[in-house]
């Protein structure tokens, strides 16, 4: 399968600060390919050099064939972009801007029918200032998709929505990826992330600590699985001590979790233990390990700081 | 170029749907438009003198306030930030706004121009260059208009740096106050704003003699706009936080202020210091006269299209001296409406009386209001004694000198000699009953008003009365009214009604009549002040006290003129 894009040993610096210190990927054709990381991790840095709106101080980077380092013109014919959140100004409606927006194009859509695609025919004649936030990030998307791109790149596409626009929208990214465009995103939404994309990288200082598919990352991370109880009176300390590969023990009165990977040997032991204490028990998980522990344990940090 | 097109669209539907970008762009106009009309209401053609100010005051608010406003507010909401992201250049975005500005800007010039024209403005004497001039004039403000966008982060940062370069280009740098208004060091500071040579350029495409005179203005204008353009390009930002980073950052400001030292600097050289729109009202300006010589003067390049008759009268007002060839495009034929008795008579007529001996003057200082609305009663030395309250005591004849004449043909010469001190009159170049010097030339208007006034005043009612005192009295009206009311002419017409009245006259006679009404200003009928309208000027205020005083020191300086006491200037 070609790449739709090639990032290959990406680097910036601001000053002292080095934002981007080799970052290499490749994202597929046709694919939805997410980046993570966490704050100041280097993602808008390498992001705006992709899209072209800045240029690296090294690297080699190709959009759809085009060397987005000489050509940044170009690369922005062919992708689409949302921001966090698209402003327009006040009085403008969604029709204009789609005409506006159609011109800075050679290859553009017709409004109508973009208008029609994301249900905001009845909202085409009035002023932007008037859409609520659901309609506003369809405006968004409808923008972004005003030049048939090839390569979409949505930033947060779904912070700040209601849950129902939330679920219209990722009903609408996957919807995009059947039409055969690729897609790049960043998120903080971890169950967004596994739910929607083909293939993640995750970034941290600079660099790629990781690539894979979502079940790739999270099978890799060790084969971790959390197990947390609740059980009715205090727990004593003792109970928990020497179950089989449990580590991070952290006991708080009648709650406790650790995690391990032998789960069914450490929850047996566990629970013959509560029964010689004649303690009953009254929760029990075991979870496997989610990409927010394997991003926490790969970055150390919390994607939310 | 589809795009720009499209933005510009775009700008300029958004700026018609926003109602305080239409106050801002075409109330605000059509506000000073009327301020204007109503301030120099008395004007014989209304505002065809100050349509340079009106436009430049339209540009400036749209330049200061309307474009960086719109530009940093769509910067400010992230508008750039979005569009950014397509392949449109910065120029384009930037571009677009400008040329919609640019456009807005016509809009509003000529919704001004039609509004002048139906109160009765004539249409522009050049209106493909008044075009020109409207376009250099845009581009010098709407560039400086980009680098207030560039520098300010935000919209009320819009207003504080637009207010900077506003208020002190409309008062200070010739914009909304006449330069020859202003003291001689705020005229030497306008020479470094580009607002005066906005005026200039304007101003003389609309009543004067074209572009032609106003090279330097238009050659300014376009060097402050470049240079505002180069430093606007260069401090551009995509959205606020961006610091000037690189490539000279904040050092573009100074390049573009630079310019604007250059272009005073220029002017300073060049002499361009005076303006070369024709004085408001000369004799409010004492530096006005001094016009360089370097500077065209607007009756310095003949123009053919100015009928030569129509300035046959001014010799009669404003003799001009025999050794100005150079500024004479005036008619080879005598003035018709100069009698026998030429204004340079004046100076050459022998004294009646010797003038008195220094010791007689020392009357009692008089309040003599030089500049004030209220001035003082005529210089009478014993008058005023009694009661300075009054401003002129009903029958002063009665106050002091036992001798006092009871009847205007029983005036003596002592009499003169005794009551009056011409030494203490206001000066003829003052603002107080101004009366022009030989070398003071009327501009191309005002030597039509005096055309139309000369005309008219051998045959106004009130000027041929039977009683030669009412009609002496009717007759100094004229130029009492002319002078409250700072009409550009006010200086002219004395010398006029001062021929009118000596033509009217016997010599003998008028010296007591003028005494006569010095001493009794208060005295006779009024009405006359209310019947001007067939002279072209406006009827004088109802409140007659101030004409009354006027004329009486009108007919203290005509006295001094016939009678060499105090020979015209």
């Amino acid at each position: 399968m070609p790449a739709k894009v090639i990032v290959r040993d990406l680097q910036k610096r601001y000053g002292r600060v080095e934002a981007a210190r080799g970052v290499s990927f490749e994202i597929h054709d046709g694919e939805i390919f997410g980046l993570l990381g966490p704050n100041g991790a280097g993602k808008t840095t390498t992001i705006e050099c992709v899209i072209g709106l800045r240029d690296p101080d090294a690297g080699q980077i190709d959009v759809c064939g085009i060397d987005a380092r000489q050509q940044p013109r170009e690369v922005k014919q062919r992708i689409g972009a949302s921001l966090q959140s698209t402003a327009l100004q006040d009085k403008i409606t969604p029709r204009e801007a789609l005409e506006l927006f159609g011109s800075f194009y050679r290859k553009h859509l017709d409004p109508v029918a973009l208008l029609e695609r994301f249900s905001l025919a009845e909202k085409a004649d009035v002023a932007f200032d008037t859409l609520s936030g659901g309609q506003r990030q369809r405006l968004a998307l409808a923008l972004a998709f005003v030049n048939d791109p090839e390569l979409i790149f949505l930033d947060e596409p779904t912070a700040g929505l209601d849950p129902q626009s939330r679920r219209e929208l990722h009903a609408e990214i996957a919807r995009m990826k059947q039409d055969g465009h690729t897609v790049l995103l960043t998120t903080h939404d971890m169950d967004e992330a596994q739910a929607l994309c083909d293939r993640i990288a995750i970034l941290d200082h600079g660099r790629i600590i990781a690539t894979g598919t979502p079940t790739e990352l999270t099978t890799r991370s060790a084969g971790q699985h959390l197990v947390s109880i609740v059980v009715t009176r205090a727990i004593d300390a003792a109970w928990l001590a020497d179950l089989p590969s449990a580590q991070d023990v952290t006991v708080d009165g009648e709650r406790a979790r650790f995690h391990t990977t032998q789960p069914s040997r450490a929850v047996s032991l566990l629970l013959s233990r509560l029964q010689a204490a004649n303690a009953e028990l009254v929760d029990l998980h075991v979870q496997k390990a989610t990409l927010e522990d394997v991003f926490i344990e790969l970055t150390g940090a919390a994607l939310r700081d | 170029m589809r795009a720009l097109l499209q933005q510009l669209r775009t700008s300029l539907r958004l700026h018609f749907r926003n109602p305080m970008a239409l106050i801002y762009g075409y109330a605000f106009p059509t506000i000073f438009l009327i301020a204007f009309w109503v301030l120099y209401r008395y004007d014989r053609v209304p505002l065809v003198r100050h349509m340079g100010e009106l436009l430049t005051v339209t540009v400036l608010g749209g330049a200061c306030f309307g474009l960086p406003t719109t530009l940093v507010s769509e910067r400010e909401r992230g508008v750039w930030r979005r569009i950014r992201l397509a392949p449109v250049s910065m120029l384009s975005v930037v571009g677009s706004t400008v040329a919609a500005r640019y456009v807005l800007l016509i809009l509003a010039a000529l919704l001004q121009i039609v509004l002048a024209m139906l109160i009765g403005m004539p249409f522009p004497r050049h209106p493909i260059q008044l075009g020109i001039a409207f376009t250099a004039v845009a581009f010098a403000f709407l560039g400086l208009g980009m680098v207030i966008a560039t520098l300010a982060d935000n919209v009320p940062a819009v207003q504080a740096l637009g207010q900077c370069i506003f208020l002190p280009m409309l008062i200070i740098g010739g914009v909304a106050v006449p330069l020859a208004s202003l003291p001689d060091w705020a005229q030497h500071l306008s020479a470094f704003f580009p607002g005066r040579y906005a005026v200039e350029a304007l101003q003389t495409a609309v009543n004067g003699n074209g572009l032609a005179a106003s090279r330097f203005s238009l050659l300014a204008l376009v060097t402050i706009g470049a240079a505002s353009a180069i430093a606007g390009t260069r401090l551009f930002r995509w959205d606020a936080q961006q610091r000037f980073v690189g490539r000279g950052g904040k050092g573009w400001i100074a390049a573009a202020l630079v310019a604007w030292v250059a272009v005073g600097v220029a002017a300073e050289a060049k002499g361009r210091i005076a303006s070369i729109l024709p004085a408001e009202s000369p004799a409010t300006s004492a530096s006005t006269p001094s016009t360089p010589s370097t500077s065209p003067a607007p009756t310095a390049s003949v123009e053919p299209s100015a009928p030569p008759s129509s300035r046959s009268a001014v010799p009669a007002a404003a003799p001009p001296t025999p050794q100005q060839p150079s500024t004479s495009t005036r008619a080879p034929s005598p003035p018709p409406e100069a009698g026998p008795t030429a204004p340079n008579d004046h100076a050459s007529a022998p004294p009646a009386t010797p003038h008195p001996p220094a010791g007689e003057r020392s009357s009692p200082p008089l309040p003599l209001g030089m500049t004030g609305a209220m001035p003082g009663p005529p210089p009478v030395a014993n008058a005023p004694a009694t009661s300075p309250e009054t401003p002129a005591p009903p029958k002063p004849a009665e106050t002091a000198s036992g001798h006092e004449p009871t009847s205007w043909q029983a005036v003596t010469m002592q009499n003169i000699d005794d009551k009056l001190v011409f030494d203490r009159l206001p000066p003829d170049n003052g603002v107080f009953t101004p009366i022009a010097t030989s070398d003071q030339q009327p501009d191309q208007d005002v030597s039509a008003d005096l055309d139309a006034l000369a005309a008219a005043l051998p045959d106004w009612t009130p000027g041929k009365v039977a009683d030669p005192v009412q009609r002496v009295r009717n007759l100094l009206y004229v130029p009492s009214v002319v002078d409250i009311f700072q009409l550009p002419s006010e200086p002219y017409v004395p010398l006029l009604v001062f021929d009118q009245i000596e033509q009217q006259i016997p010599k003998e006679d008028l010296i007591k009549i003028l005494y006569w009404i010095a001493v009794h200003p208060d005295q006779g009928d009024g009405s006359a002040v209310q019947a001007l309208g067939p002279l072209g000027i406006p009827n004088g205020p109802s409140d007659l006290s101030e004409v009354r005083n006027r004329a009486g020191y009108y007919a203290v300086k005509l006295l001094g003129r016939i009678t060499g006491k105090r020979p015209g200037k």
